[in-house]
């Protein structure tokens, strides 16, 4: 078991490596999801026991899992969110700057998906 | 942004009190079994959410005008956070102590238990809670408002 | 319990009041300055009856062992009479004022409500800065103060100039706060207690008690306006005249001396200050009474006159003349905002606020004249007021030190004589230049209550001699006995004042032959002088941090970013060549009913490797979510699932999040924008390394021998004990609550930035 979540552990921080040296910077956003997503999973698979869950009654004779770590990671969780969220908005505020800046130039378009018609929506 | 059906409008304003009524379920029971105030605020957010992809922005607002204080809520779930961990200072007793103390018996209401830990979480949830409609809320008046934009 | 009552009555009094203002003025604005008015007059009784020495003490929190500890001691007292009384007498002028003032600028009269509220506001948070013994009680009052002289200052909102002088103030005394804060927390750690008698009974003389006196000495006399924190002070005469009648004669700046009486025993200890502290109160002397004859606005002479008389209070206060200096400040108060009131009063009628344009107003304002006559013969120090009092205990004290104190003293009280001559001869003697209307009796009649105070307390001193004794002797704690009376005789105070006479009445005859000098030293002020300085300070600020950035700014991210892992990678390399870790890796066993979990595993990395794929970014999204749902799941298998559930719950949102952001941007969900990413083969080079060496690390973390579970088993078995049947809740409600404390305080902030990012610039 420790080979195969090392192995994971290292595949998900390195495909967030990857996306994070993207110029698009949804993929860059991406690449810091997964990168905080090798993060948790790595702090719970150190954990000093793996077992059953952490919850009374607990059942006799048998490993319990190690709660700190527990904790720890489900703060990680909404914060990784938390701070997903501030990233999404900074880069949507770049983009909108950018866009103004381009249609100035009489570069862009200026279309979003939502201000389509249905019809002209890309989907993919 | 009316790519809703009847069918799913009925049924997401039917789901709506329910989901409510999940978060908060999942916060109290948070001390006896799995749940606790981080997954009870994000629960309730998807509530919310749910209802802005159904109904749109504008209808929502519209009927829940309350939807718009949504920073408020966090804000009263950071101040009641704060409350929870500093008041047992004003008596004498160490930051976050929380009642009742080891060995007292929890007053019980049949299974709902009644201890200051439930508070904490429900300032987590509430804070939780108000993140999310906060943000997604936002985000979801963009949209209401594409055309007339900045 | 009823004495405790007593001591904090009138600070409950200015509170009550200020809430019943500003609500019952929020409904019926005629309401709200006779309820002002009654308030004052309220507040001055229960002062009156403060039982002198009173204390009260309140344990609020006991583990950190902070008290709330008021006492009405002699220098509370005389202070309190003077906020409330003084403040009386401007809640009187301003219902005659603010109505006068609001047709003038034009703005209705619901919105003057708001001046009557911040002066019992301000009011209020003076009593409480005077009452309190306690050194955090202090600093709140006193950042109170700052904070409601802002509002104040800043009162004509529309106006540029009112912003900018508010601003200037809360600048000057707020950044001199933090250094009271400073010297606060150094005294606390220090003797360990917050408790300024405590504190100032265990100071003894040496360098830190200098550096903190230092610090607090700065604070007040910035609140005090000496220089060369004196800028702010003219700068705020653009608030309507209530405001400048209370706070810049009688109220904010003499919180900044008070403070210095406050800790006068810390600051005795340490000569150097002192003497600093000496020098400094003769330059605002100096430069005050200069620059007052400079001026041809009438508030911004009495704005510099009120800088020059508390550089004679800062004096005496250094030359350890303790109760001199309290009756210097009592008198002060009564004479400046009586003449700042009349001021107000002359413009009002006139429509005028320079000197040059005024003249001749004695006849047709004659109660007014009179009034403001009787106040600047105390401000000139001639005998039969209090004024000539309060010169000759400041000379009684600058003749004790001898020589060049006394010459300075003798010239200080000249330029004093000079300008106050002609501020009241320029107004009220000479052509009548300008039109009169009639002004309401409230706006004459306070003018002429303090004129009469100070007259009286020039013929019967012995009531405000004795008030100021208590103030000196709760300042030095030793007895300082204060008698005031004529002597005919010779002694060295009479003889300065003579003198004083003497050389003012012929300044005041050869005027024009001097006038000029005066402003050419102003001029050389505006140019050198600090103000010039602080706006000086704040562009080369800006210029700074607009060079750092341009220096410190990512210009090509990818790269920074690939040189950390690389190099993360290399350090990494080096270890394993320096120190083989082989041996310790272990592989570890896959029973049976680790199978789910393995498999979740391995769709996790599966859909890691799909999201690289450079598809459209709905791919993107979808592997993303992919991932985290198969985390949640392996959370599950490995017994986490309290885990599992938020992450499941957080990765639903995340999913949302992303498809509502995309759906913002233009070209959101379609396939990656034309622009080829360059050096393909180098993003895949440090993935791969990236991989590795994250893998070496894990993988010998991971394969470490787990340690007796101390820990884990203790919060274990201690969550019962926490009334918890769910270990992990407990642990983030109790166990480690504070730090879930901390957690949530960061949302709230993320919760701050990402809104700020997504609102409508419009609305924004």
């Amino acid at each position: 078991m420790i080979l195969a979540l090392a192995l994971v552990i290292s595949v998900l921080f390195g495909c967030g490596a990857f996306l994070l040296l993207k110029r698009d910077l949804i993929r860059m956003a991406g690449g810091i999801i997964l990168i905080s997503n090798a993060a948790n999973l790595f702090i719970v698979s150190a954990g000093l026991s793996r077992g059953r869950e952490p919850i009374y009654p607990l059942p006799a004779g048998e490993r319990i899992s190690d709660p700190v770590v527990q904790a720890l990671v489900l703060t990680a969780i909404v914060i990784g969110f938390g701070t997903v969220a501030v990233l999404l908005g900074m880069i949507y505020r770049t983009y909108t700057a950018r866009l103004a800046k381009a249609v100035d130039e009489g570069d862009e378009t200026g279309r979003t998906p939502m201000s389509m018609p249905p019809e002209d929506r890309v989907a993919d | 942004m009316s790519m809703s059906t009847i069918l799913t409008r009925t049924i997401t304003r039917l789901i709506f009190l329910p989901t409510l009524v999940t978060a908060v379920a999942v916060l109290v029971k948070g001390y006896a079994g799995a749940g606790d105030g981080f997954s009870a605020g994000v629960i309730a957010g998807t509530g919310v959410v749910i209802q802005f992809l159904a109904f749109g922005p504008r209808e929502l607002v519209a009927r829940y005008p309350s939807l718009r204080r949504a920073p408020l809520l966090a804000w009263s779930g950071l101040l009641l956070g704060l409350v929870t961990a500093f008041a047992p200072v004003i008596w004498g007793d160490p930051i976050m102590t929380l009642y009742p103390r080891p060995g007292e018996d929890v007053p019980h209401l049949g299974l709902l238990a009644f201890h200051t830990a439930v508070l904490f979480d429900a300032a987590v949830f509430l804070l939780v809670f108000g993140f999310i409609v906060s943000v997604l809320g936002t985000i979801g008046n963009r949209y209401g408002s594409e055309g007339a934009d900045s | 319990m009823p004495e405790e009552f007593r001591v904090l009555a009138p600070l409950v009094v200015a509170a009550l009041g200020t809430a019943a203002v500003a609500v019952l003025g929020a409904v019926r604005p005629r309401l709200a300055p006779p309820l002002a008015v009654a308030t004052a007059a309220l507040a001055l009784s229960a002062t009156l009856l403060m039982p002198a020495g009173g204390q009260v003490d309140l344990p609020w929190a006991p583990t950190w062992g902070l008290r709330l500890t008021f006492a009405a001691d002699g220098l509370a007292r005389l202070y309190a009479l003077l906020a409330t009384g003084v403040g009386l007498a401007v809640l009187t002028y301003a219902a005659g004022y603010m109505p006068l003032h609001a047709a003038h600028e034009g703005y209705p009269l619901s919105r003057t409500v708001r001046l009557y509220s911040l002066i019992l506001l301000f009011m209020t948070a003076m009593l409480g800065l005077v009452l309190a013994q306690d050194l955090i009680v202090l600093i709140i009052f006193w950042d109170l103060t700052a904070i409601t002289s802002y509002y104040l200052i800043g009162y004509e909102r529309e106006q540029e100039a009112s912003r900018r002088a508010a601003l200037t103030a809360l600048l000057v005394t707020g950044i001199s706060a933090i250094l009271l804060i400073l010297a606060g927390v150094l005294l606390y750690t220090r003797f360990g207690t917050a408790q300024l008698p405590d504190i100032l009974a265990q100071v003894q003389a040496g360098p830190f008690v200098t550096a903190t006196g230092a610090l607090i000495a700065v604070a007040a006399l910035a609140k005090s306006a000496q220089v060369p924190l004196h800028f702010w002070l003219p700068q705020a005469m653009v608030a309507p005249t209530p405001v400048s009648a209370y706070l810049h004669s009688a109220a904010m700046v003499a919180a900044g001396v008070f403070l210095l009486g406050r800790v006068h025993p810390l600051l005795a200890l340490s000569p150097g200050l002192q003497n600093v502290l000496l020098a400094g109160g003769f330059a605002s002397m100096a430069i005050g009474g200069v620059l007052a004859l400079a001026q041809r606005e009438i508030k911004r002479l009495l704005a510099y006159s009120t800088i020059a008389q508390y550089g004679y209070v800062v004096v005496m206060l250094s030359l350890g003349a303790v109760e001199g200096a309290a009756y210097y400040i009592l008198a002060h108060a009564l004479i400046k905002s009586a003449l700042f009131m009349s001021a107000g009063a002359v413009t009002e009628a006139t429509g005028e606020t320079d000197l040059d344009r005024l003249g001749g107003l004695a006849r047709p304002l004659p109660l007014l004249a009179v009034g403001s006559g009787l106040a600047a013969a105390g401000l000139a120090a001639l005998p039969l007021t209090m004024g000539f009092f309060k010169d000759e205990v400041f000379f009684a004290a600058a003749a004790e030190r001898g020589g060049l104190v006394s010459v300075l003293a003798v010239a200080g009280a000249v330029l004093s004589f000079a300008y106050t001559w002609r501020f009241w001869g320029g107004i009220f003697t000479g052509r009548l230049r300008s039109q009169v209307q009639r002004i309401p009796a409230t706006l004459t009649l306070p003018v002429l209550v303090l004129g009469l105070l100070v007259m009286l307390g020039g013929i019967v001193p012995d009531p405000a001699a004795s008030l100021a004794a208590a103030a000196g002797e709760s300042m030095a704690e030793r007895a300082t006995p204060l008698e005031l009376a004529y002597h005919l005789d010779l002694h060295a105070p009479t003889l300065m004042a003579v003198i004083t006479w003497v050389l003012g009445i012929v300044a005041v005859l050869t005027a024009p032959r001097w006038t000029a000098a005066p402003r050419v030293v102003a001029r050389i002020g505006e140019r050198y002088g600090p103000d010039r300085g602080m706006f000086m300070g704040l562009v080369r600020l800006t210029t700074f941090s607009r060079r750092s950035r341009a220096f410190l700014e990512v210009r090509n991210l990818q790269w920074r970013i690939a040189t950390v892992l690389v190099a993360a990678a290399l350090v990494v390399g080096a270890t394993i060549v320096l120190a083989p870790p082989w041996p310790t890796f272990r592989v570890g066993r896959l029973p049976t009913s680790d199978w789910p979990l393995f498999l979740f595993l391995l769709l996790a990395a599966l859909s890691a490797l799909v999201a690289t794929r450079s598809a459209g970014r709905l791919i993107l999204v979808l592997a993303l979510s992919a991932v985290g749902y198969s985390l949640a799941a392996v959370f599950t298998f490995i017994g986490a699932p309290d885990v599992a559930l938020v992450a499941l719950l957080i990765e639903t949102m995340m999913t949302l999040l992303l498809l509502a952001v995309l759906g913002l941007l233009p070209i959101g969900l379609a396939r990656a924008p034309a622009e080829h990413e360059p050096h393909p083969g180098r993003r895949r080079a440090v993935g791969f390394i990236t991989t590795a060496f994250v893998f070496v690390i894990c993988w010998g973390v991971l394969s470490w021998p787990a340690p007796d579970a101390v820990m884990a088993r203790a919060h274990l078995e201690l969550a019962p004990a926490a009334h918890a049947a769910d270990v992990v809740t407990a642990i983030l409600a109790d166990f480690r609550g504070l730090d879930t404390l901390g957690e949530i305080t960061v949302i709230a902030i993320a919760l701050l930035g990402a809104v700020t990012f997504f609102v409508s610039r419009r609305s924004a």
